[in-house]
């Protein structure tokens, strides 16, 4: 599992690389939320290069996303492919996290 | 019939295909979640699945042992998992045997739709998803056998999988 951040403008944008597995979460759930919640950044996670997700996948995301909402700031997933799809939408995570199919729509819906 | 046995550290402790249906026996190690995985796509890349149905063949199957070997079995015991994969029409059915503590996946509490971040729950996300992605979902506790058979199940899940 891989990841890699940078920012565009003001905003922090994140790509995961590989399978949010047990394995993967493992190796990268530290990483991620340390990318992401110091900076209080709204933050946009490009899901098109994860190649599956389960479980622990869904309870990163919304562990980070809490984190990052206590200090104001708002995080948006984009670009997920048909299986991370059908996880996300099978468990209406979508609810509390969005889930856009781009980055432009992404870097949309956190200025909305 | 092929078969193949592997030394107890990895995952796998054995694999066969007979009649039809991928055998494999895991061993109690997170090591069986990626081994069995590639046992199970090995078995199935010739059923030409669609890429939505085997992530969803894989979620359920990574969801079933990890909740087994984490939370059914004893740290470092030799309990295992014995998994049967059989493609069917319109269906793949997997049957899950293991010797740890009782759990019937159908008696997991419902979770509450999501409504608020700050509320969301974290934990128990993975049996009610592997409930959502199935066909069908049958759970047997099985009796206990009074002989010294090495491997004595007390769980049987079957669980369905439309293709």
């Amino acid at each position: 599992m891989e990841m890699q951040h940078d920012n565009v403008g003001d905003v922090r944008r994140v790509v995961l690389v590989g399978r949010l597995d047990t394995k993967g979460v493992d190796l990268v759930e530290t990483r991620f939320g340390a990318a992401i919640v110091p900076n209080g950044k709204d933050t946009i996670v490009d899901l098109t290069q994860v190649t599956f997700m389960a479980s622990m996948g869904i309870r990163m995301l919304i562990s980070t996303t809490r984190a990052l909402s206590r200090k104001g700031a708002k995080l948006v997933l984009y670009g997920a492919g048909p299986g991370v799809r059908d996880v996300i939408e099978t468990t209406a995570l979508t609810e509390i996290i969005p889930l856009a199919g781009n980055e432009s729509e992404a870097l949309g819906l956190v200025a909305g | 019939m092929a078969d193949r046995s592997k030394d107890d550290i990895s995952g796998l402790r054995s694999s066969a295909i007979v009649n039809g249906r991928l055998e494999i026996v895991l061993n109690n190690t997170l090591e069986a979640i990626e081994d069995g995985r590639c046992s199970m796509l090995d078995f199935l890349a010739s059923q030409r699945l669609a890429d939505a149905v085997r992530h969803r063949l894989e979620v359920i199957f990574e969801e079933l042992v990890s909740n087994t070997i984490r939370h059914g079995f004893t740290r470092h015991s030799r309990q295992s998992i014995h998994v049967r994969i059989e493609p069917r029409p319109g269906l793949v059915e997997f049957t899950f045997e293991d010797d740890g503590a009782p759990f019937n996946p159908l008696d997991a509490q419902v979770p509450q739709r999501f409504s608020t971040i700050e509320t969301a729950r974290i934990g128990g996300l993975g049996i009610p998803l592997v409930t959502r992605l199935s066909a069908h979902l049958r759970y047997e506790r099985l009796p206990q056998r009074a002989d010294d058979a090495d491997f004595a199940p007390c769980n049987r899940l079957v669980v369905g999988v439309a293709v």
